[in-house]
């Protein structure tokens, strides 16, 4: 039964003239043998074979007290050797072939990626495999991984990342108390508590053939996809108990939590969680009302075009209605990071300490207009036609178009496939479906805000005072309706939950659970 | 020399270009090109992307054309200020109509180019001239515009210098050069920046010096005809004025004695150490920089003796990375490390400084060099996987040289470079008297 589809699959694809950069066209098939699921897409002409392995356990079930178990487990496989090559010994081999091993943890689910030049994938797959049927577990690779993580919280985020600093304390406020609520690299203390024996048996209990997806993608030789599955199953029998979710906490009023440390401009985030994932049918509208809000590096956006553009406020405003990370140096969403449940956020990028708290409120009076007043048609109809090409897009190397593809069997089951749902869904949609979906899941009362910032207390202060905060322009000839807009805003009033507007020195944060 | 992947998979790619398989180019695809009169090159590469392209333009001005006291950062600047319309497409239409074409776009600026770039359909492609040629031939702002975008730029430069590492470059260009403009990032000095919305003037003048024909490169890459894209190039491109001439830049003079340089970092951090050595500008006639990229990987590479040392072994260090990039004037050949102990940065300084040393009299083994040549040819072959990277590829060489082929002659030097060469470059440019150390730290308590 493998072998005929999976011929049937190559001649499906060869009617549509693939190639690595086709946006879509090439048919992907579903395997499953012994609990180990395969998902196939066949790209003929392609000079790359990738491959990636998605593990449906992620940090949120890290142990209490052993916070980055996730993380380092992963980095032990993706950052270390195999039972017949120290991991030294590993990178000169992959070395010559230029190959590419990545790894990453998020909250519930962790990849690994790799990828090759399509005539070297005989050398190169026994060692990828090896990792995951063989892994080395070597102490030195151990202490190397911890180190990492440990200095990525201690030095690097603490100190040196305001942005993602500002972006990791939202997520540990908004889900104070939820399996979500730790960095998935973990605490300092919780990382510094495991051991070696830790990482092996977290592996053993979560790398197992009924918890691992296969994705493989490219012209791959006949006999492959036959050796992949059968290499696989070696993998032991098996699923980690479900992990159960809470719903997690609403804020009651708007939050704030000043991340105190020493920095030239604060960096804002703000969120709330929402009831709603790409299993929804809800999130279709709601991806075109937060496109018109604030699309990721883009000018679309009203927070981009009033704070920026408008304004001079930073560099940049985007809102987002599910985690996002983005890939490298592209502007395209990192795939394969998909969570049960999501979040809505807004990204405010360093703003001059004197303009903070009107960034603040500008930010958030943006929101709360979308909320009550929706989309105009003629906005609805340009932001709805972009994203219908923009997502087209999104996909254009075949890495990522196997990402999105694995998403879409995560969220949508096997028969799922997320981009050909936002072309076939969003030209159905109307005005009202967009702005009634905003009315549902999105509202500007009760959120949770994060301000890395130098001199909180006086920021603080200033905020529960409740007083006007006016922008401050060093520049000339603000037109006069943004003048009139600007009073306006400087006294919006945030519904302030008075209780919870801390002061939390960033040299203490991600310590311990 | 075993013959290269990207030519064998072209074959299975398209068969119009199964010639492709003889020819010993590592990029043996079919290159148009086309000069306007007005000195505007042409350049398109078609490629198996069927329904979208890749539209690059190239200007070739970059931070290394701030030759004025008081204005470093402009060709940033003005780079954001691109994005601020004409009198028949105001910033919101402008706006309006890449948004309706679903198109990713976005620029960028370096020391030594500034870039405009788009993933689109193809079915852009005239609207892409349109618009594209619009803004480049008239844009018009105004002072209080202006003003705005400066204020996003030190929005940027804030962001940016959050990170240690951005500062340490500052401070280590700084340092290296006295008097080219490779002395400032691309960014600008922080004074230069805080006083953008006082130059208002001089952005006009850095327009009409710059952004002319004959100093920009439009490539495309993906599916398109070309005939059309020549003729579409031809009416709207045609009618761009020459310019009237760039200022020199000056030349960075020789450096007598090593330089160093210290940051004090505020918050906590563990130490950053870099050492760079001033290095030759790009060719793809002379082996030294080809060499350099070499000696990068066999001295600094995840597989070199150090990095196994450094990294794995003795875990000193938690990164360690040296090369030397490509410049249109001589820059620098720069190793950065991060140090896991404050009081271990000398003893790392030294390593590095011994292994450099070594280059010098200690040949590196052949099958070593091939394994390197082997790395660097994959490495192209893996990053050119959609017509943005392509494009982005070639974009790179187009800066530099304002020829495709460059790329091609490059990574042949790599194949041409001798343990020998390596050697003689090592000897050449790894002197004391080329050297400038930076090294930031955590002041007082935060230290490790």
């Amino acid at each position: 039964m493998r072998r005929p589809g999976f011929a049937l699959a190559l001649l499906a694809a060869a009617a549509v003239p693939g190639c690595a950069t086709q946006g879509g066209g090439n048919v992907a098939m579903e395997q499953a043998r012994g609990g180990l699921k395969l998902t196939l897409l066949p790209s003929p002409g392609a000079q790359l074979v990738t491959i990636r392995v998605l593990v449906r356990s992620g940090a949120a079930q890290d142990p209490a007290g052993k916070e980055g178990l996730a993380s380092l487990t992963a980095a032990m496989l993706g950052s270390g050797g195999t039972a017949s090559l120290p991991y030294e010994e590993l990178l000169r081999k992959l070395y010559p072939m230029a190959a590419e091993i990545g790894h990453h943890a998020d909250k519930e689910v962790t990849v690994f990626v790799g990828q090759v030049h399509q005539e070297r994938l005989d050398d190169f797959y026994p060692m990828f495999r090896d990792l995951f049927l063989a892994p080395r577990f070597d102490p030195a690779d151990f202490r190397r991984n911890r180190d990492d993580l440990v200095n990525a919280i201690e030095k690097n985020l603490r100190g040196n990342d305001d942005e993602n600093l500002g972006k990791a304390a939202l997520e540990l406020s908004m889900y104070e108390g939820h399996p979500y609520g730790a960095l998935d690299g973990g605490t300092v203390q919780g990382l510094k508590a495991l051991t070696l024996e830790d990482a092996r048996a977290f592996f053993e209990r979560h790398y197992t053939r009924d918890n691992v997806h296969l994705g493989v993608a490219g012209e791959l030789p006949p006999a492959f996809l036959d050796r992949i599955l059968r290499d696989f199953l070696e993998l032991p029998k098996g699923e980690p108990e479900p992990m159960a979710l809470p719903e997690p906490r609403r804020s009651k009023g708007i939050e704030v939590v000043f991340v105190e440390k020493e920095c030239r401009a604060p960096a804002i985030s703000i969120g709330c969680p929402i009831g709603v994932t790409r299993a929804h049918e809800d999130f279709y509208p709601l991806m075109v009302a937060n496109s018109y809000l604030g699309e990721h590096r883009t000018f679309n956006g009203v927070l981009m075009n009033n704070m920026r553009g408008k304004r001079g406020l930073n560099y940049g405003d985007y809102s987002y209605v599910e985690n996002f990370i983005q890939e490298g140096g592209s502007t395209f969403p990192l795939p394969n990071i998909p969570r049960r449940q999501q979040f809505f956020s807004i990204w405010i990028r360093p703003v001059r300490p004197e303009n903070a708290l009107f960034a603040l409120r500008q930010a958030v009076r943006e929101l709360d207009r979308l909320v009550a007043q929706g989309l105009s048609q003629q906005d609805f109809e340009t932001t709805r036609e972009f994203l219908i090409n923009y997502s087209r897009l999104w996909a254009q190397t075949q890495s990522r178009r196997l990402g999105h593809l694995l998403d879409s069997k995560w969220y949508l089951g096997p028969q799922g496939d997320f981009l050909a749902e936002v072309q076939a869904r969003l030209p159905r949609l109307t005005r009202e479906q967009v702005n009634a979906a905003a009315r549902r899941h999105l509202q500007a009362k009760d959120l949770v805000v994060a301000i890395v910032c130098k001199d909180a207390a006086a920021l603080r202060e200033k905020l529960l005072s409740g007083a006007p905060t006016p922008i401050v322009y060093d520049t000339e000839g603000t037109p006069p309706e943004i003048l009139t807009e600007d009073k306006a805003i400087e006294a919006y009033a945030l519904p302030l939950n008075r209780e919870r507007v801390r002061i939390v020195p960033a040299a203490g944060m991600f310590e311990k659970r | 020399m075993k013959l290269m992947m990207l030519a064998a998979v072209a074959g299975a790619v398209c068969a119009a270009w199964a010639s492709a398989r003889e020819d010993r180019r590592i990029f043996p695809y079919p290159v148009h090109v086309e000069t306007l009169e007005n000195g505007l090159q042409v350049v398109g590469v078609p490629w198996d992307s069927p329904g979208i392209i890749a539209w690059y333009t190239v200007v070739r001005a970059g931070s290394r054309n701030e030759v004025e006291p008081g204005l470093s950062g402009f060709a940033h600047f003005f780079e954001h200020m691109m994005f601020r319309g004409t009198k028949r497409f105001s910033q919101e239409q402008y706006n309006d109509v890449v948004k309706k074409l679903g198109a990713d776009s976005n620029a960028f600026t370096t020391s030594d180019w500034t870039c405009y770039h788009f993933v689109a359909s193809s079915a852009a492609l005239e609207t892409l001239m349109d618009l594209e040629s619009d803004r480049f031939q008239n844009l018009e702002y105004d002072e209080a515009d202006f003003q705005k975008e400066a204020r996003a730029v030190l929005g940027e430069y804030n962001k940016n210098f959050a990170l240690p590492i951005r500062s340490l470059q500052e401070r280590l260009f700084d340092t290296a050069f006295t008097t080219h403009p490779y002395k400032h990032t691309t960014m600008g000095f922080l004074k230069d920046i805080e006083d953008m919305p006082n130059q208002f003037e001089f952005s006009r003048k850095f327009f009409d010096r710059f952004y002319r024909p004959e100093n920009c490169i439009l490539l495309v890459v993906g599916d398109f005809d070309r005939a059309k894209l020549m003729g579409l190039a031809r009416k709207y491109y045609g009618p761009w004025k020459r310019g009237t001439g760039q200022p020199e830049i000056p030349v960075e003079p020789e450096q007598a004695a090593p330089l160093e340089a210290t940051v004090e970092w505020k918050n906590r951090t563990l130490p950053y150490l870099a050492i760079a050595w001033k290095g030759p500008a790009f060719s793809d006639r002379d082996k030294d920089l080809p060499a350099l990229d070499l000696i990068s990987q066999a001295a600094f590479g995840e597989t070199s003796p150090l990095y196994r040392k450094l990294v794995l072994e003795e875990q000193r260090v938690d990164f360690i990375d040296g090369s030397a990039s490509d410049q249109r004037d001589p820059h620098l050949f720069a190793v950065w490390t991060r140090v896991k102990k404050d009081a271990d940065v000398g003893g790392v300084r030294d390593e590095v400084l011994r292994t450099v040393e070594e280059l010098k009299t200690k040949p590196v083994e052949p099958a070593r060099l091939k394994a390197i040549q082997s790395h660097l040819r994959y490495s192209l072959a893996m990053r050119l996987d959609s017509p943005g990277a392509v494009a982005r590829t070639l974009a790179h060489f187009l800066n530099l040289t304002g020829d495709v082929e460059s790329l091609n002659r490059v990574y042949a030097l790599y194949e041409q470079v001798t343990p020998e060469d390596l050697m003689a470059v090592a000897r050449k440019l790894f002197v004391a008297e080329r050297r400038t150390t930076a090294v930031l730290r955590a002041a007082g308590e935060g230290r490790q």
